[in-house]
């Protein structure tokens, strides 16, 4: 299933895209839209608490407090964002190269295993276990992306629904692992076998991501600049390498790519793949910034890779754009929680807002999409309706100053 | 006893075939509301949402009017909201169909829950009297039919209702003149609109029904089936079904094919894991491997209609 | 029908459009523009691309509301908000791009829409058939009801398409470019389906641009030039060359001035070249032909006859099934799209918006589309040189008067010919061995044109091959020193550029060469 438009240009905007001022007013128009989508969001938010007795001001104050308060709170936000963050840039970066990957959770998951596995079998020393657990973490996602990303190239399989169905398989293998004496789940002394607590042993030491602020008051930790390094490597990788000219541009056009001779079923693989190693990331990372550094078993209702998609649209599929509002998606997660506690709306109004983000945002898409798929269609490509006139910026000197207006080449008059 | 022995036993009885039958009856009908949306142009992600609201607002509406009949009108009546919403997004606004269906499953899975925590507080609901649920029904006769008896003769009512909107579905599609033009604006809306068919109302209608559907699914799964609502209680039929749908080619018969296979997973995983310490998650792992399969074209190729997905603006005026 | 002055009875008109105006942003598509047609007449509109034609006829359709302007149909004031109005008044439009679903049956794409048991009642697939074959006799025309639309040739589906309209009660038939992709057997078989359709009584409303047609089978022509009417002619009273006039506006130079060729040795070797398509059918069949350095081969032959699949496997985008690829003696049969653009090979596609360009990308990453790997834009083929590659853009843009913005505009933004521009120039800046160019002024202004059609020239001055494919028959000839005519995957012969134009035609049918009559 295609993939909403990276931006919608209209013809006016088109046409004063260069120039200082014009970036300046870019700029502008597209934080415009994610902002006007939230507030929308928030107004419809409001309603619905009024509506079902609650107060909205004090729903929202809370939602606030909770969000960026105090510096406590910041903290908990800044750690609720981390893992928002990456799953924000597993869907980015899926969407540049046309591919919709909403099987950031299952990745995310896989991740969480393999880093689990690695952390609580190794037993080297910090830096090193860090490393190789964060390593076992990308490799597992990517793997898992990989998965799709092939079935897509090779195939035709489309990735939306392999990937949902790739992230069912994921948590139930989580369960597997975690319940009822599965092999990842920790054993307790004089305790039958299987009747314990859902969680993995811990971390060895080795692994563990020191918080930011030693004293155990902060949560926030050092895998914090997991998310920043992905979002610089993801800027990079995109804006200044064949590797992202060429995702890119089997994002834009396969056609045109395959003209170009760039291999279309080798990019959506890598894409794939790429994608799931930051799910992967934060599958892992989270396990290892937070005390007990245990792997739970949470994924059945776990919405991570989800919101991810949220994030990713809402920033508008940027590196930037991404970290900010994994952001205020963090804040909205944690306060939601302080909010439940402070004016006891239920913290689920938080998924509602995300969900009226999300709707705000979709409809801007107004690109046209394809389903890619395998079967050679014998339908026509759905023909463009009324052809847009694309305007003249030129004007010709022919012989008789005429200049022809022109109109794509369906040899529509 | 190992795990061949307990397989051998369980295939052997009636209440297992008797089970996947009622376990494929919610995907059965959200499937074949996924077929009617999808044939008409408009992917529907949002199964799994639809399914929910109407799970919820069925129970709700059984404790406030102690009738079932009114409670799966109403869970219908749900459904069909929630998909109306996807329906204005998808067709009027051009939203991307796919961010509108995962926005409708958050949105539905925040607002059951929240409104469950609001008007039930944290004890939840209280659990239903049997005559608050959808009655099963005894088919005399053919219920006393040996082993085939009890499998198609001692259903819940919805189970039958679900049979009926197949071969209704079915027919529908294939043989009536509306089902010709459903189909015609999921292939190739340009033409059909260049027909005088009214593409943007087909749509609407045939999201709509999805919803409806999907709201009697989930209402049977919450007062003809299990009894009560929590939290995010469907847990992925929605997506099943939808898996349903692509395994059966988006016609409703393969669609219940797939189900009962789907169902027939279930089923035998629920039982085993009462009686084996055999992971059954990898049973239930099983109907989305298989779905995977279907798509990587190992059953053949899965080819949906050839405009799903794609938003259609009628002129330019 | 009209007299010999043209003036045409108050009674026997059955379409006035009278002050037609419509715009588009930027664009006035119809200004003030009337159309006459009597009943029963064959009515040619014709005009250069982007003049206005396919609106006006839209507008007739109602699929598209006009600004101003008001139509009469059979004498009565007709108000048209959409197709259905406009089927009800007898209306009937054939489109260029077909508008049947492949995997619906005959029967099902001609009655989607009115369909024998209603709107709500079961679809009866005998009744159908039987209403099509009565309809097929009556008009001369036949098709297999339960035949899937999808299998058909392009001539039948066209005929599905004119039952389609008939079937409706078309008595005012409008056909939008209807020979663009017939053979000129099929053409001559629609033009003796259209004047049996006149002498039945009905209308005929097409659109074309060629003018040859136009004299053949029209009674009466409208020209249109840049949304306005520039004339108004009987047919058997004018020439091409006044057609050609009022379209374009001034003396229309059909040929490019050039100097005779100087073919130098052999660059590109061709030898049994064979494609079979996904369906299993071969679409190129052991074509064989050299190209030499200095020298335009120009391949013709309708579309569809294995030109576009002979143009992909020497392009890299398609692998052979059998035969050789030799460029200066090395085989490169089995290379990709990037390694034949590395070996010297360069091709303009035959759809530049949706191959040659990536619209949401900038003119300065479009020209270096396909060679960004290479040493000058790619340090270690992986870092781009952003500078490098704007330096490129901005010499290119000069050098071939790409009106744009600047570098950094939206390659969406430039106009059709200024695209087209772009591809020739990245492609021809490379310098090629050997340049491909598969319609490369389909869509393009006439300034355009004759640009491209200079810089094609001089890059076989400068010793490079060039093969030509192109579905514009004149173009063909002003251009090739040699012309290869391509039918049903083979290639029947190859002539001299001073072929006649009959003899063209034949070959092009399968009527005359390899393998004719078969």
């Amino acid at each position: 299933m295609g993939v909403p438009a990276l931006e919608e240009t209209t013809e006016q905007e088109v046409m004063r895209a260069s120039g200082l001022m014009a970036r300046v007013w870019h700029l502008l128009r597209s934080i415009l839209v994610p902002v006007a989508a939230v507030m929308v969001a928030m107004l419809i938010g409001a309603i619905i608490v009024s509506a079902t007795g609650g107060s909205p001001i004090q729903t929202y104050y809370y939602l606030a407090i909770g969000a960026l308060g105090n510096p406590l709170n910041i903290s908990e936000t800044l750690v609720a964002a981390t893992p928002l963050a990456l799953t924000g840039l597993s869907v980015a970066f899926a969407f540049q190269c046309g591919l919709f990957n909403i099987g950031a959770e299952g990745q995310l998951i896989m991740g969480a295993i393999a880093g689990t596995v690695v952390g609580t079998t190794l037993n080297w020393p910090a830096p090193w276990l860090i490393i190789a657990v964060l390593l076992a973490g990308a490799l597992a996602g990517s793997v898992w992306g990989g998965i799709a990303g092939a079935l897509k190239a090779l195939t035709g399989a489309n990735e939306v629904v392999t990937t949902i169905m790739l992230n069912y398989i994921a948590i139930f293998f989580s369960n597997y692992l975690l319940e009822r004496a599965g092999p990842l789940q920790l054993e307790v002394p004089g305790q039958v076998p299987g009747t314990g607590a859902t969680v993995s042993p811990p971390l060895h030491a080795g692994a563990v991501l020191p918080p930011l602020v030693p004293g155990g008051l902060y949560r926030v930790h050092w895998g914090i600049a997991v998310p920043l390094t992905c979002a610089l490597i993801y800027w990079f990788i995109l804006k200044r390498t064949t590797l992202g000219y060429e995702i890119r541009a089997v994002g834009l056009s396969p056609k045109a790519a395959r003209y170009a001779g760039i291999n279309v079923k080798r990019n959506m693989f890598l894409a794939m793949a790429i994608a799931g190693a930051i799910a992967g990331l934060a599958g892992i990372v989270a396990i290892q910034g937070l005390f007990p550094h245990q792997m739970f078993d949470v994924y059945n209702a776990d919405t991570t890779g989800f919101d991810g998609i949220g994030v990713a649209l809402l920033g508008r599929n940027t590196a930037i754009g991404t970290l900010l509002t994994a952001i205020l998606f963090g804040g909205l997660d944690h306060g939601g929680q302080v909010m439940q506690f402070g004016a006891g709306t239920p913290s689920n109004l938080v998924s509602i807002i995300q969900a009226l983000i999300l709707f705000a945002i979709s409809a801007q898409f107004v690109r046209y999409l394809r389903i890619r798929l395998p079967s050679p269609s014998r339908s026509p490509e759905t023909p463009e309706v009324m052809p847009s006139l694309e305007k003249v910026t030129d004007t010709w000197e022919t012989t008789a100053s005429d200049s022809v207006i022109n109109l794509p080449e369906d040899h529509s008059g | 006893m190992n795990f061949l022995q307990q397989l051998l036993i369980a295939l052997s009885h009636a209440e297992l075939w008797q089970a996947t039958l009622r376990s494929a009856t919610p995907l059965l009908l959200a499937a074949l509301g996924g077929v009617l949306s999808e044939r008409s142009g408009v992917i529907n992600i949002a199964l799994e949402g639809m399914m929910l609201t109407g799970a919820f607002f069925a129970v709700v509406a059984t404790l406030t009017f102690q009738s079932p009949l009114i409670a799966v009108l109403i869970a219908m009546m749900a459904g069909a909201c929630m998909a109306y919403i996807h329906a204005i997004a998808s067709v009027k606004f051009h939203a991307d169909q796919i961010v509108s269906g995962i926005a409708i499953n958050i949105f539905a899975l925040g607002l059951t829950g929240y409104l469950l925590r609001s008007i039930y507080g944290q004890a939840g609901p209280p659990d239903m009297l049997p005559y608050e649920r959808i009655p099963d029904i005894v088919i005399p006769g053919l219920s006393q039919i040996p082993f085939i008896g009890p499998i198609l003769g001692e259903q819940n009512l919805i189970t039958y209702v679900a049979l009926l909107v197949l071969v209704s579905v079915h027919f529908l599609l294939f043989k009536t003149t509306f089902g010709l033009r459903l189909r015609s604006v999921g292939e190739y809306p340009r033409a059909a609109d260049t027909a005088g068919i009214n593409v943007q109302r087909m749509r609407y209608l045939a999201v709509t029904a999805s919803g409806v559907l999907a709201g009697l699914a989930g209402a049977y799964l919450s007062i003809g089936f299990i009894g009560s609502f929590t939290e995010n209680m469907t847990s992925g039929r929605g997506f099943i079904a939808l898996a349903a749908m692509i395994f059966g080619k988006w016609t409703p018969l393969g669609a219940f094919a797939a189900c009962l296979i789907f169902g027939f997973g279930d089923a035998l995983g629920n039982q085993l894991q009462q009686t084996s310490g055999v992971p059954a998650q990898f049973l239930l792992m099983l109907p989305y491997i298989l779905t995977i399969i279907a798509l990587a074209g190992l059953v053949g190729r899965s080819t949906p209609p050839a405009a799903d997905g794609v938003p259609y603006e009628v002129g330019a005026d | 029908m009209p007299g010999r002055e043209g003036n045409v009875a108050a009674a026997d008109i059955a379409v006035y459009m009278r002050g037609i105006r419509k715009e588009w942003p930027g664009v006035v598509a119809n200004d003030n523009v009337n159309l006459v047609v009597a009943r029963g007449e064959i009515h040619a509109l014709v005009g250069e691309n982007g003049a206005g034609k396919t609106t006006l006829m839209n507008i007739l359709y109602g699929l598209v509301r006009p600004d101003s302007g008001a139509i009469f149909i059979n004498g009565r004031p007709a108000h048209i908000a959409g197709p259905r109005d406009a089927i009800r008044l007898g209306i009937g439009m054939v489109h260029q791009h077909f508008m049947l679903i492949p995997v619906f049956t005959v029967g099902e794409n001609i009655v989607l829409g009115r369909e024998p048991g209603g709107p709500f009642g079961v679809y009866h697939a005998a009744l159908t058939a039987e209403k099509i074959r009565e309809l097929g006799e009556q008009y001369g025309l036949s098709v297999d009801p339960m035949a899937k639309a999808g299998d058909l040739s392009v001539g039948q589906q066209q005929r599905v398409e004119i039952i389609k309209v008939l079937y409706r009660g078309a008595n005012i038939l409008i056909f939008d470019e209807p020979t663009a992709v017939l053979t000129p057997q099929e053409t001559q078989e629609l033009f003796h389906i259209l004047r049996g359709l006149a002498a039945q009584g009905k209308t005929i409303i097409f659109i074309t641009h060629k003018l040859r047609e136009v004299l053949e089978v029209s009674h009466r022509v409208t020209v249109l030039r840049r949304g306005r009417v520039a004339g108004n002619l009987i047919t058997a009273n004018t020439t091409q060359e006044e057609i050609a006039r009022l379209m374009v506006g001034r003396e229309v130079l059909l040929r490019v001035e050039k100097e005779p060729a100087c073919p130098g040795p052999v660059v590109l070797r061709v030898q049994n070249l064979t494609a079979i398509s996904e369906q299993g059918l071969p679409v190129v069949r052991g074509v064989s032909f050299d190209l030499h350095a200095g020298e335009i081969l120009g391949i013709a032959g309708v579309e569809g006859n294995g030109q576009a699949e002979l143009v992909q496997m020497l392009a890299g985008m398609r692998q052979p099934t059998s035969g050789t690829i030799l460029l200066e003696g090395r085989d490169i049969t089995h290379y990709n799209a990037r390694q034949v653009r590395r070996a010297g090979i360069a091709h303009i596609p035959e759809d530049r918006r949706e191959s040659g360009l990536i619209l949401n990308y900038t003119v300065a990453q479009n020209l270096v589309l396909g060679r960004h790997r290479w040493p000058q834009f790619a340090r270690y083929r992986f870092l781009l040189r952003l500078r490098a590659i704007l330096a490129w853009a901005r010499r290119l843009i000069q050098e071939f008067d790409i009106r744009t913005s600047g570098p950094q505009a939206l390659a969406r933004a430039l106009s059709g010919g200024n695209q087209q521009k772009a591809v020739v120039a990245r492609e021809l800046a490379a310098e090629p061995k050997v340049l491909i160019a598969a319609q490369p002024t389909r869509g393009v202004d006439i300034g355009a044109i004759e640009f491209i059609h200079r810089r094609l020239v001089q890059q076989r001055d400068n010793g490079a091959a060039v093969l030509l494919v192109s579905a514009e028959l004149d173009e063909i000839r002003s251009l090739s020193d040699r012309i290869a005519v391509m039918y049903e995957g083979q290639i029947m012969s190859i002539e001299p550029s001073s072929v006649s134009e009959e003899r063209l035609g034949l070959l092009m049918a399968g009527a005359a060469g390899v393998g004719a009559g078969g």
